[in-house]
C-alpha cells in the first residue's frame, strides 16, 4: 500500500507531535477525503466559533479519532490473525492460488525428505492395497447378489440330519416338484465328469446335468439357441444338451451351426440345442457340457446325488416354504420306509448365496478384519512418523506463524502435505490391490467360491478412496493439529531447546505406540493360532506312506464293458503286467482315493446291536479295493485276513479300520460281527462280516476326524470307474507311459482322468489351510515390524533430543547402566501398555477363529503366552539400540553440542 | 446481505442525508446532526459509518473533484439507496406501533 501523503504535506487539522497512527490510518486511499473534510470542519468551526472553541473542538475529536483507531488496530490484532480465513470473503480464483501453493509447497517439502515420504508411501500403500483386495473378494464373494435373475428369491434345498446335510434322490425330487405350491419352480442339477467321444478320441469333460427348469429357473439366456423347455425333460423325449460358450469356441469353433448336431456323452447321443454365454454364475461355473436329466419312477428312494435350486413364489413366506418342505417329506416317508428307515432325516432350505458361498465367508471376514488392523497399524505409523517431523519444523513453522500465518493456514500446509503422501499412497494401494488380486486369482482357485466374478469394480474403488480418506485424515490430523496449535511463537524465544519436542506431542506419540503395540497383539496370536493348526493339519498321520505312488482313474464305459465280468476280466490280464512292469512295486485298485476322496457314505445295521428304528443309522465311507491296494499304501493289517472271494449265497466279506472297529467294539474283537447294509434289514439282504481290521486312512479331508471305514472286494462287485494305484521305485512321472501302455494294450481307448501322485493330492489338500496360514503370518509380521518401528522410532527421538541431558547426568557420575535402563524402562512400559490392551481384545476376538483352526483352541495358553513374549523380547531390542546409543553418550561432546 | 435492522447511528445519519436532500458529504451531514440532536458530534464515527453504510448498500458514494482548484478539496458525496428508504420506511412504521398510545402516558408521567 502506497503511502499517500507524507507528514509535511498533512492538512493541519493533523500536525501533531506524534501523528502515525493517523498517518497510517490516512494513508489509505479511501480516506483521503475524510482529512480534507476534517480540515473543513474545523476552518467552519474556526469561522464561527472562534480560534478558541475550534481548537477544543480539534482535541476532542483527536482522542476520538484516535481512540476509534487504537481500537480498531487492537481488534485486527486480536481477531484477525487467528480468525480463520472465511472462503466466503476469498473469491473462488483466490482459494484456488492458495491450494497450488500449498500443493508445490508440500510437494518441495517431501521431496526434500525422499527417504521420510518414501516410508511413509509404503506403508500406507501397503496397507491401502491389502485391504482394497481383500475387500474386493469380500464384496465379490460375499455381499454381490448372484449374477441370476432376482437372487434373492432362490434357495438351496437340501436332505438335512443335523449335523450332517446331503443331497436328493430322485424319488425326493420328483416328489417335491410333483407336490410343491411355495416355490414358483424347483430344478435338480449334479456335478460330474462325462466322456465325450469324437471320432477316435475320447475326452473327459466336465459336465453338469440338468434338469428342463433349471435354466429358465435361474434365468439363464442363450447367446445361441434356446434352452431346454419342459418337452426336453419327458422320458423317451430325443436328448438334448446345452454347451459352455468355453466349449463351444473349443470344439466346435464357434460355428452357430453346431445346434442341432449331436455330441456323444458316455455313449449317449445329445443334440446340442443351446450355448451358454461366456459369463456364468457360479453354479455353472467351468463346467463344459449341460445334458438334459430324464427321469424314470424309481423303484426304490436313494441314491441320493442330485442338488436342489429353488425360487420362492411371490408372497411366500420363507417360513411357511420351509415348513411344506418338512410336510412333503413326511408325506412320502411311508412309500420308501422299507428301503431308507431314517425317520429323522428331514428336508431343510437356505439362501442359495450362503450355500454358494459356504464356508469362506468366515474366513474371508476375519481376513478382512486383519488387513484393517495392519491398515490401523500402518496409519498410526505414518501418523507418528508426521508427528516426529512435524516437531523438527517447529521452528519454521514458528516463524511462519510470527510472520502471520494463521492456525488454519498452517494447519493447511500440513493437511495438505499428509493429503499428498495419502494420495500417492492410495495410487501405490489400487496397484498393489490389483497385484494382490492377481495372486488370489491364482492361489485361491480351488476354495474360494465365485473367484470369477472378483475384480476391482464400482464399490472397490470406492472403498479405496474411503480408506485413502480415513487413513490421511487419521494421520494428518494429528500431527496438523499439533504443529499448528497456538503458541508457536513462544517456541521461537526458547533459542536452546527449540528442536525439542514439549510434553505433549511426546504424549501422543507414547499413545500412538502403545496403540500400535495393542492392534498388533490379536494379530499376532491370530497367526500364531493358524500357524499351529497348520502344522498341526500337516503333521496329520494319513495313515500310510505317501511317497511315490501314482493313481489313475479308469473308466469302463457300458457299451464297450456291458457286464461287470468284462471289468472283471479286465483287471486280470492288466494287474499282474502294470505289477510286472520295470519300476513298479505293486498295484491296486480302490474307488476311494485319499486323502479326501470316498465314493459314498452308506449306512449299516449291526446285527449284534441293532440301531433303534427311531435313530439314524450310523454310516462311513465305503470303499471298494482289492487286497492290493493296501500293499501299495503300506497300510498294516491288524487283525484277521485279507479280503477273499466268497460263493453267492455266503456273507460277504468286509475289512474295518481300526477307528471302525475301537468306535463300534471298544474292548471287543471286531473279528466275525456281522451287519446288513443300506437301510436293508429284511432276511432277504446280504450280510456283511467283518474278516480284518486294517490301519486308518483319511478319506474325507486331512483335518476330518475319521468316522470308521468300510472295505469291501471290488472284484465281487466292479464299479465302472475306479483309482488304480500303483507304488514306484523311482520318479513316478517317468513310470506314466508305460502304465498307460498296459491299459490301453487292450483297450485303446480307455478313458483315463485324474492322473495323479498321492503327495500331490496332499499337497492341495494343505493348500488353502497354508494359504490363510501364510496370509495371518504375513499380516502378523507386517504388524508386529511396523510396532518395532514405531517404539525404535519414538525411543531414539528421545535419546537423541535428550543427548544433552544424558551428558550431563553421565558427567556427574551417572552410571551408563543406568540410562540404558531409563530409556528401555521407557519404552518397554509402551509395549506393556499395549500388551495389556491387546491381550483381553486378543480374547475376546479369538472366537472368531475357532472354526478355523485344527486341534488347537482358540484359547491356547501357549500361543498368548508366545505371543506376549516375542512382543516383549522384540520391543527391547527395538529400545536397547537407542539405550546403548544413550549410554554410549560423551558427556563432553554431548554438552559441546547444545 | 445484512438485513439487520439499522443502529441508531445509522438511522440518524440516513435521516439527515434525507433530510440534506438525499445527497450530501460528512461536512453538512455533521453539521445537521449537531443542530438537530443539540450535541457535539464524532467526525470519525460519521466518516466510519457513511462507509459502513456504503458496503451494506444503503449508500452509494461518488467523490466530486473541487471546482476551486485553489482550495484542492476532494469531497465524497452519498447518496440514499432505495434500499435505504426501504429500510427507513420500516423502522418508522415500527416505531410509529411501538409509539402508539403510550405518549399519552409519557407525557403524564
Amino acid at each position: 500500500m502506497k503511502r499517500k501523503r507524507s507528514g509535511s504535506r498533512l492538512p493541519f487539522f493533523f500536525r501533531l507531535p506524534d501523528q502515525s497512527i493517523f498517518r497510517k490510518a490516512l494513508a489509505r486511499r479511501e480516506n483521503a477525503d475524510a482529512a480534507s473534510e476534517f480540515e473543513e470542519l474545523y476552518q467552519l468551526r474556526l469561522a464561527r466559533d472562534g480560534r478558541r472553541a475550534a481548537l477544543g473542538w480539534r482535541r476532542r475529536q483527536l482522542v476520538h479519532l484516535w481512540i476509534r483507531l487504537a481500537g480498531e488496530a487492537l481488534r485486527r490484532k486480536l481477531f484477525e490473525r487467528n480468525r480463520p480465513a472465511r472462503p466466503t470473503a476469498q473469491s473462488a480464483g483466490e482459494t484456488m492460488s492458495n491450494i497450488l501453493t500449498d500443493l508445490r509447497l508440500s510437494l518441495r517439502a517431501l521431496l526434500r525428505a525422499p527417504l521420510f515420504s518414501l516410508t511413509v508411501l509404503l506403508t500406507v500403500g501397503l496397507g491401502i492395497g491389502g485391504s482394497t483386495a481383500v475387500f474386493s473378494v469380500v464384496n465379490s464373494v460375499l455381499l454381490q447378489p448372484l449374477p441370476y435373475s432376482q437372487p434373492e428369491e432362490l434357495v438351496k434345498i437340501y436332505t438335512a440330519s443335523p449335523p450332517s446335510r446331503w443331497p436328493f434322490s430322485v424319488a425326493d425330487y420328483l416328489a417335491l416338484e410333483e407336490q410343491q405350491t411355495s416355490f414358483d419352480r424347483v430344478a435338480a442339477y449334479n456335478y460330474g465328469g462325462m466322456f465325450l467321444e469324437s471320432g477316435d478320441e475320447v475326452e473327459r469333460v466336465s459336465a453338469m446335468p440338468l434338469t428342463w427348469a433349471y435354466p429358465e429357473l435361474l434365468g439363464l439366456q442363450p447367446l445361441v439357441g434356446r434352452v431346454f423347455e419342459a418337452g426336453d425333460g419327458r422320458v423317451g423325449a430325443e436328448a438334448t444338451a446345452l454347451i459352455s460358450h468355453g466349449f463351444w469356441m473349443r470344439k466346435m469353433g464357434g460355428d452357430p451351426a453346431a445346434l442341432g448336431r449331436p455330441i456323444r456323452l458316455n455313449d449317449r447321443a445329445y443334440t446340442v440345442i443351446g450355448v451358454l454365454p461366456s459369463q456364468m454364475g457360479p453354479l455353472e461355473h467351468s463346467r463344459e457340457v449341460f445334458p438334459i436329466l430324464q427321469f424314470d419312477t424309481p423303484s426304490r428312494k436313494g441314491p441320493f446325488f442330485l442338488h436342489i435350486v429353488g425360487r420362492l413364489g411371490e408372497d411366500v413366506d420363507a417360513a411357511a416354504a420351509a415348513a411344506e418342505l418338512r410336510a412333503i417329506n413326511r408325506r412320502i416317508f411311508p412309500i420308501w420306509e422299507s428301503s431308507y428307515p431314517d425317520e429323522r432325516a428331514s428336508w431343510g432350505m437356505q439362501d442359495l448365496r450362503e450355500a454358494v458361498v459356504g464356508e469362506v465367508g468366515r474366513p474371508l471376514a476375519v481376513a478382512l478384519g486383519a488387513v484393517a488392523f495392519v491398515l490401523l497399524i500402518a496409519s498410526v505409523n505414518a501418523a507418528n512418523l508426521l508427528l516426529a517431523r512435524v516437531v523438527r519444523q517447529r521452528r519454521a513453522l514458528a516463524v511462519r506463524a510470527a510472520l502471520g500465518a494463521t492456525r488454519f493456514r498452517l494447519a493447511r500446509q500440513l493437511i495438505t502435505e499428509s493429503g499428498l503422501l495419502g494420495m500417492a499412497g492410495g495410487i501405490l494401494g489400487i496397484a498393489v490391490a490389483a497385484g494382490l488380486l492377481r495372486l488370489v486369482e491364482v492361489f485361491g482357485a480351488d476354495y474360494i467360491p465365485r473367484l470369477q466374478e472378483v475384480g476391482l469394480q464400482g464399490p472397490s474403488w470406492g472403498f479405496a478412496v474411503v480408506v485413502t480418506a480415513a487413513s490421511s485424515l487419521l494421520f494428518g490430523l494429528v500431527p496438523a493439529l499439533e504443529g499448528s496449535r497456538p503458541g508457536l511463537e513462544r517456541d521461537l524465544g526458547s533459542q536452546g531447546r527449540a528442536n525439542t519436542e514439549g510434553a505433549r506431542p511426546r504424549r501422543l506419540r507414547k499413545a500412538l505406540v502403545a496403540l500400535e503395540f495393542a492392534v498388533a497383539v490379536p494379530l499376532l496370536v491370530g497367526a500364531g493360532l493358524m500357524l499351529a493348526s497348520f502344522s498341526n493339519l500337516a503333521a496329520v498321520d494319513p495313515g500310510f506312506r505317501t511317497e511315490n505312488i501314482l493313481t489313475v482313474g479308469v473308466e469302463f464305459r457300458m457299451s464297450r464293458y456291458p457286464r461287470m465280468s468284462d471289468v472283471r476280466a479286465f483287471w486280470d490280464e492288466a494287474l499282474p503286467r502294470l505289477a510286472a512292469l520295470p519300476g513298479v512295486g505293486a498295484a491296486g485298485l480302490a474307488n476311494g482315493r485319499p486323502p479326501n476322496q470316498y465314493p459314498m457314505s452308506n449306512n449299516f445295521n449291526l446285527l449284534d446291536r441293532p440301531t433303534p428304528p427311531t435313530e439314524s443309522q450310523p454310516a462311513v465311507p465305503w470303499v471298494a479295493i482289492n487286497p492290493e491296494y493296501f500293499q501299495v499304501l503300506g497300510v498294516p493289517l491288524l487283525q484277521g485276513r485279507m479280503l477273499r472271494e466268497t460263493a453267492e449265497d455266503a456273507d460277504i466279506e468286509v475289512m474295518v479300520d481300526n477307528t471302525w472297529a475301537r468306535r463300534f467294539y471298544p474292548g471287543e474283537d471286531p473279528l466275525g460281527r456281522r451287519f446288513t447294509s443300506g437301510g436293508c434289514d429284511g432276511p432277504e439282504c446280504s450280510r456283511l462280516v467283518v474278516v480284518g481290521v486294517v490301519g486308518d486312512v483319511k478319506y474325507a479331508g486331512l483335518g476330518d476326524s475319521s468316522q470308521g471305514t468300510v472295505y469291501t472286494l471290488q472284484r465281487l462287485n466292479p464299479t465302472n470307474w475306479t483309482y488304480l494305484f500303483a507304488r514306484t521305485e523311482r520318479d513316478p512321472d517317468l513310470v506314466l507311459p508305460s502304465i498307460r501302455e498296459v491299459l490301453r494294450a487292450r483297450d485303446a481307448q480307455l478313458p483315463l482322468f485324474s492322473v495323479s501322485t498321492i503327495d500331490d493330492l496332499m499337497a492341495e489338500n494343505l493348500q488353502s489351510p497354508l494359504h490363510a496360514s501364510a496370509l495371518a503370518g504375513a499380516l502378523a509380521v507386517v504388524a508386529l515390524l511396523l510396532a518395532a518401528t514405531g517404539i525404535y522410532g519414538v525411543m531414539a527421538y528421545f535419546v537423541q533430543q535428550r543427548t544433552a541431558e544424558i551428558g550431563i547426568r553421565i558427567a556427574l557420575g551417572g552410571q551408563p547402566s543406568s540410562v540404558l535402563w531409563m530409556v528401555v524402562g521407557q519404552g518397554m512400559r509402551l509395549a506393556l501398555w499395549g500388551l495389556a490392551i491387546g491381550m483381553p481384545a486378543a480374547f475376546l476376538l479369538s472366537p472368531l477363529l475357532s472354526g478355523l483352526l485344527f486341534e488347537i483352541a482358540a484359547t491356547d495358553l501357549l500361543t498368548y503366552a508366545s505371543v506376549a513374549l516375542g512382543l516383549t523380547a522384540v520391543a527391547l531390542f527395538a529400545c536397547l539400540i537407542p539405550g546403548l546409543r544413550a549410554s554410549a553418550v560423551d558427556p563432553v561432546k554431548a554438552l559441546q553440542s547444545d | 446481505m445484512s438485513r439487520r435492522q439499522l443502529g441508531e447511528f445509522e438511522h440518524r445519519i440516513l435521516l439527515s442525508i434525507l433530510r440534506l436532500g438525499g445527497e450530501s458529504y460528512s461536512v453538512p451531514i455533521v453539521l445537521e446532526l449537531e443542530e438537530r440532536t443539540g450535541r457535539e458530534v464524532a467526525a470519525a464515527a460519521v466518516f466510519i459509518v457513511l462507509r459502513r453504510l456504503e458496503e451494506k448498500g444503503l449508500l452509494r458514494s461518488r467523490l466530486e473533484k473541487p471546482r476551486d482548484a485553489r482550495t484542492g478539496r476532494v469531497r465524497r458525496y452519498f447518496k440514499l439507496q432505495p434500499a435505504a428508504l426501504r429500510q427507513l420506511r420500516e423502522s418508522r412504521r415500527v416505531l410509529m406501533r411501538l409509539w402508539e398510545n403510550v405518549e399519552t402516558v409519557l407525557d403524564e408521567a
